[in-house]
């Protein structure tokens, strides 16, 4: 009895011990999830990758084969739908180490909105780490990401350990609900270039045009050269992060982030005139049309993004030509 | 319960334990095919085991009965006018950034304009609600999600056959005339541009681009 109680306080001691020494070791080496996803916005953006995705929603999969190269500060992407039909992009982008609006909240650095106003991602999301996990016979750490607000969605992410690569993503609505799921079943880190193939592919690159070329340039544009349009409510914590100037057509486009949901605000002056007034879902992605009576002009004002519908319309009805 | 159906529970029980011999294996996959009940219990099993495990995806829902249900209810499909603009204005207005090969099949889908008056839906898709839009496979159980499989009648073009056309609701107020050619092609167009705007700033890599489905197929109006 004696000797089995003392066995007994010998355990409960030696595993306070190693609480005790394991657990603040435990936290030293232990990522935040926020840095979690600031590494991940880096990864998929600076690693060379190729593999195979699955796409999914309301009951809907599709599969997309993907390459991802960096070379000479350039990267190179090509998406290819395998089922379906035919669809395929490649995507030549200058500046790999260029930081959009969309990095920048995500890294965490605080997002000067004006002089007074900075966005924070913490201020609008809530990050959990929520365990470990297998995707694509990778070692994930799966992170829960909760919208603080009714103005944005959240998710659930899997990022490999290895990698930093978001290799899974389910958006939830707010009732928990999966509205997309987006993860890998295949994937290959860090093959150059050639290996994967890019050099076959060099052609169908050089007849691209190179997306934004100078992403600083464009960043500065957002500032310099605001538009004639203004959105008089924005969902909190989203800013602008590009402004397209009227094209051929005279469309003029708008972007805003988070740091994690995109929308986009589409204007076109003559448009109303022969376009209805719709709403639209696609996937996971709410488009509304609405449209404007300004000077004679009927204007077309289409707000698109994965963002749920209520603010999306809060948007539309929003948007106005300033004096 | 009879003797036979005493021996296949244990049989089952072991094989979900992974003792299961070889003879026993067989003879459940024989009996499993028929048996209501024991498939039933099979699928509980594996529920229970894979919400033990911690398995978030629980592979709980039996697609091949509601399927086979979407299928006979579905109408046949026809071929119209529209297959002829699916060549050129069909195609995604292209990017200045991007280069998207797009091919578009086309196949019409009867619409339900009859029913309604004022909002006309044009996709052969109810008016989809955030709260049944997710991966079907995550619905807790005995919630079943809308499947829109869809067969084609004529022969050898099935290829859109899994896929849902987007729902494009038209609100209004003064009935106005308008081309739902134009339309589709606006929204694809937006629809590209939005992608290639999210891929630069959602930090998601290239999931965006995933969203352009193919479902962008346009109907005609009756």
């Amino acid at each position: 009895m004696v000797s089995s109680l003392t066995v007994k306080s010998i355990k409960l001691a030696a595993l306070l011990a190693a609480v005790l020494l394991h657990g603040p070791l435990f936290a030293g080496t232990m990522e935040s999830a926020h840095d979690l996803m600031a590494r991940m916005a880096k990864a998929s953006r600076e690693l060379n990758y190729q593999g195979l995705f699955t796409y999914e929603y309301r009951g809907n999969l599709t599969s997309v084969k993907v390459m991802h190269g960096v070379r000479d500060g350039q990267t190179f992407e090509h998406i290819l739908h395998m089922d379906g039909a035919q669809r395929e992009a490649v995507r030549r982008t200058d500046n790999v180490d260029c930081l959009r609006a969309g990095d920048m909240l995500l890294r965490g650095n605080a997002y000067r909105i004006n002089n007074d106003n900075y966005a924070r991602l913490e201020d609008f999301y809530e990050f959990h780490i929520k365990g470990d996990g297998r995707i694509a016979n990778r070692q994930v750490t799966m992170v829960h990401v909760l919208p603080k607000d009714k103005h944005r969605y959240g998710y659930v992410v899997a990022i490999d350990k290895e990698s930093g690569l978001l290799l899974q993503s389910v958006l939830m609505s707010h009732t928990g609900k999966p509205l997309e799921r987006f993860q890998f079943v295949e994937i290959v880190v860090g093959a150059s270039l050639s290996e994967m193939g890019f050099d076959e592919e060099a052609e169908d690159f050089a007849g691209v045009a190179v997306d934004q070329v100078d992403c600083l340039e464009a960043n500065r544009q957002v500032t310099s050269s605001p538009s004639m349009w203004r959105a008089q409510w924005l969902p909190p914590g989203f800013v602008i992060a590009s402004h397209r100037a009227a094209d051929e057509n005279g469309q003029e486009s708008m972007m805003f982030t988070d740091g994690l949901a995109v929308f986009s605000v589409f204007i076109d002056p003559d448009k109303g005139r022969s376009l209805p007034s719709i709403d639209a879902n696609l996937g996971a992605t709410v488009a509304v049309l609405t449209k404007a009576d300004i000077n004679n002009q009927e204007y077309a004002i289409c707000v698109v993004g994965e963002i749920p519908r209520a603010t999306v319309n809060q948007i539309a009805s929003a948007i106005s030509l300033s004096p | 319960m009879s003797d036979h159906k005493e021996r296949l529970d244990q049989s089952l029980s072991a094989f979900m334990d992974g003792e299961a011999s070889d003879m026993e294996m067989h003879r459940l996959l024989k009996e499993v095919s028929e048996d209501t009940e024991l498939r039933n219990k099979w699928k509980r099993y594996h529920m229970a085991s894979s919400a033990l495990k911690g398995d978030p995806a629980i592979a709980s829902i039996d697609y091949s009965s509601a399927i086979a249900a979407a299928i006979e209810q579905e109408p046949a499909h026809r071929l119209g006018g529209l297959a002829v603009f699916a060549g050129s204005a069909g195609r995604f207005a292209i990017a200045a950034s991007v280069a998207l090969v797009a091919v578009f099949g086309v196949q019409q889908l009867n619409s339900p304009l009859d029913t309604v008056s004022d909002v006309s839906e044009f996709a052969g898709v109810e008016q989809m609600d955030e709260e049944n839009t997710g991966p079907a496979i995550q619905f807790p159980s005995g919630f079943q999600p809308i499947i829109n499989a869809r067969t084609v009648s004529a022969g050898g073009n099935n290829k859109r056959s899994q896929y849902v056309t987007p729902v494009i609701e038209v609100r209004q107020q003064v009935k106005q005339k308008y081309s739902e050619t134009e339309l589709r092609a606006y929204m694809n167009d937006i629809m590209v541009k939005h992608s290639n705007h999210a891929v630069l700033n959602s930090n998601q890599g290239m999931l965006p681009f995933a969203r352009l489905n193919d479902g962008e197929a346009a109907t005609e109006k009756e």
